[in-house]
């Protein structure tokens, strides 16, 4: 009997928390973070770059003696972009106790999945790459983003092209789901300043082979101006099809086909395609100074070229480190989040935007600018649209 | 405009029609529809494209070498897997064929070349040929000269060699032809083999026009019903199937309401089975 509480007491002493309890994941001289990527699924071209971006960064920092004398470590996960597979990761990392918070969660059927799991946990949920709006509105202490939904960076760039440009007779191709009816309503609310409505839309399901139909009807509304609520391949199929029947029409192509893939597979297709831009793409050759020294390191380390996703991987981990830096030494996610709720960015060499949030407003940024492909490459020719 | 549009129906078509021949042809022979045909169809596209990138090999080396390698691997699977279901129930196979494609797919994207980026497999072709007020583009006619060519070799296959008489026998009925000596095992496979090589020949035809990608095999949720529409065991069907939904598909996009151009295949195909209960190749009820 005396045994028997003796080993209680130890298991009690064991596992009793230590006095000064301190967040999950955060320890003396180490803060944990978990990222769920996609690494094998349809969107494993943008899940790659992320992940790359994201741990460059945070070893950056580890080599300069980390934050606040603590070093970063990283949990990365991989969903496949299966929801099923991102909770079950998301619950094994929750499980360990050993997470601080989540950081740049990639696509939004995993987001919406598992950031209800994360927050009923207490952990803050960082700036997914889900331009949802369930990502940081309505205000939730633990939900800070940086990245906007469509409609906002559509409405802007639209309104740019009729002012700027003088087109009048704008039409849409659109993917048939959730991406591409936000972008519809961008595009709308964009035409609705000027008081003028579609003249055409013509939509495509996923995996579509063929756009002549497509770019028929739009040819024969009479649109001076074609905005493609696309991605890369339908870009490139839909810009191809209209330049072979001859059909020199101006395009829009939202942030999902800003891509240096894009004018790869497009070639003299896509040249003088419009873009919305979020972050610049980083040309090697066209690089100076501390961008071109980047360049350099992120070669050198993964033996590829960064792309634009690497950029906003990056960008991504110093805007978490910039809030750690502000949270001061004594961590956790309340005060955390009381830091970065009056957080304004300083932009770095990578181009991005400057990040602002309040503690009402928990979105960092509204604003893209406007890009064309000239001489086979993305050149920026706005700034950041209001 | 009405031209151009046909034209594209008809090429994108004829990829929908070599799909379903390679349907066809596992069904007659095998009684079994086989859902893994799209899956093919991708890994078809991706062997053309490794040889080409990896391997440095010329396109029309690389071309036929797929198609090769896509045989090979339709054997393969019958060999190892699909022959175990001989003598079960028809839906074994069906599943079965259904699992593999499930891996074909997970196996593509396990190997981070394949999803991290798109490929690109340029065609000697490329171009544009102008026709009076029509643009031809060089992958469209090719798609349609080579089903042409696909179509002819495998009629001649079917009519004048001995394994091509011994298929169609064996599909006729197979025990009759085993007394005759044939042997429904290695014809079986044949089929299998023959199956993918052509979903094979279909991904590479496909390549140019849409880049090579693992979501490739989704167009086998088209080519199906072009495949039914044809009648499932007729192969002229097969191909004349595609070509019409093809174009009905490029039609209804051109002139109906958006939306409608998804739909209409299937209410085609449901027409048709109302209509021609055998579909439009197939045989009546009195054969």
């Amino acid at each position: 009997m005396r045994r028997l509480l003796t080993a209680l007491i130890a298991l009690a002493v064991q596992f009793a928390p230590p006095l000064h309890a301190a967040a999950p994941g955060v320890t003396e001289n180490r803060i944990r973070i978990a990222t769920i990527q996609d690494l094998s699924g349809p969107i494993a071209m943008l899940g790659a770059p992320i992940r790359d971006g994201i741990v460059m960064r945070l070893d950056e920092e580890n080599e300069r003696g980390g934050v606040h004398g603590r070093r970063l470590a990283i949990a990365v996960e991989d969903s496949g972009y299966d929801p099923k597979k991102a909770i079950l990761a998301t619950r094994r990392l929750l499980g360990s106790g050993e997470v601080f918070a989540f950081l740049g969660n990639l696509g939004t059927p995993v987001v919406m999945a598992t950031m209800p799991l994360i927050v009923d946990a207490g952990l803050p949920h960082l700036f997914p790459f889900s331009p949802h709006q369930a990502t940081y509105a309505p205000t939730h202490p633990l939900k800070y983003q940086l990245f906007a939904p469509y409609r906002d960076y559509m409405d802007a760039a639209v309104r740019y092209m009729l002012q700027e440009k003088g087109y009048r007779r704008v039409g849409l191709l659109y993917q048939d789901d959730d991406y591409g009816l936000e972008v519809m309503r961008g595009v709308e609310a964009g035409l609705a300043s000027q008081g003028l409505e579609l003249v055409e839309r013509t939509g495509y399901k996923r995996g579509a082979t063929d756009y002549a139909s497509q770019i028929a009807r739009l040819r024969a509304a009479g649109c001076d101006l074609v905005v493609l609520a696309t991605v890369v391949r339908e870009t490139v199929a839909a810009m191809r099809e209209a330049r072979k029947v001859g059909w020199a029409v101006d395009m829009l192509v939202t942030a999902s086909g800003y891509s240096a893939q894009t004018h790869e597979l497009g070639g003299e297709a896509v040249e003088g395609l419009y873009g919305v831009s979020v972050m610049p793409h980083p040309y090697a050759d066209a690089a100076e100074g501390d961008l071109y020294d980047w360049i350099q390191r992120y070669r050198t380390r993964y033996d590829a070229d960064p792309n634009v996703w690497s950029a906003m991987g990056y960008d991504v981990a110093d805007t978490f480190i910039q809030g750690l830096r502000a949270a001061g030494r004594d961590l956790d996610a309340a005060s955390f989040s009381a830091a970065l709720g009056q957080l304004k960015t300083t932009p770095g060499f990578l181009g991005g935007p400057t990040y602002q949030f309040s503690p009402d407003d928990h979105l960092g940024n509204r604003r893209g600018r406007m890009a064309r492909i000239v001489s086979g490459r993305w050149q920026l020719v706005s700034d950041y649209l209001d | 405009m009405l031209a151009q549009v046909l034209l594209s129906g008809i090429a994108t078509g004829c990829v929908y029609g070599l799909v379903a021949l390679s349907f066809v042809l596992v069904f007659k022979a095998t009684e079994t529809v086989s859902f893994m045909q799209g899956e093919l169809l991708m890994l078809g596209a991706f062997a053309a494209v490794l040889l080409v990138e990896g391997g440095g090999w010329p396109v029309w080396l690389a071309l036929p070498a797929a198609v090769l390698v896509l045989f090979a691997i339709g054997a393969l699977l019958e060999g190892g897997v699909l022959r175990r279901a001989l003598g079960q129930p028809h839906l074994t196979a069906v599943l079965l064929t259904f699992g593999l494609g499930l891996m074909l797919r997970g196996g593509v994207t396990m190997v981070p070349a394949a999803t991290h980026q798109m490929h690109r497999l340029e065609l000697p072709l490329a171009g544009v040929l102008s026709l009076g007020p029509l643009q031809l583009a060089g992958e469209h006619l090719a798609v349609v000269l080579a089903t042409a060519l696909a179509c002819a070799s495998l009629a001649a296959f079917f009519r004048f060699t001995r394994a091509g008489v011994a298929l169609r026998a064996c599909s006729e009925d197979a025990r009759v032809a085993a007394l005759m000596g044939i042997s429904p095992t290695r014809m079986h496979t044949l089929a299998w083999a023959l199956g993918a090589a052509l979903a094979g020949f279909a991904g590479v035809l496909l390549a140019p026009v849409t880049l090579v990608h693992p979501g490739m095999g989704l167009i086998a949720l088209k080519a199906f019903p072009a495949a039914v529409i044809g009648g499932l065991s007729s192969l002229p069907g097969a191909l004349a199937g595609g070509v019409l939904v093809g174009v009905f598909e490029a039609l209804t996009g051109l002139y109906l309401p958006d939306g409608a151009k998804d739909l209409a295949v299937y209410g085609l195909m449901l027409a048709v089975l109302l209509l021609f209960p055998r579909g439009l190749g197939g045989r009546g009820a009195a054969a």
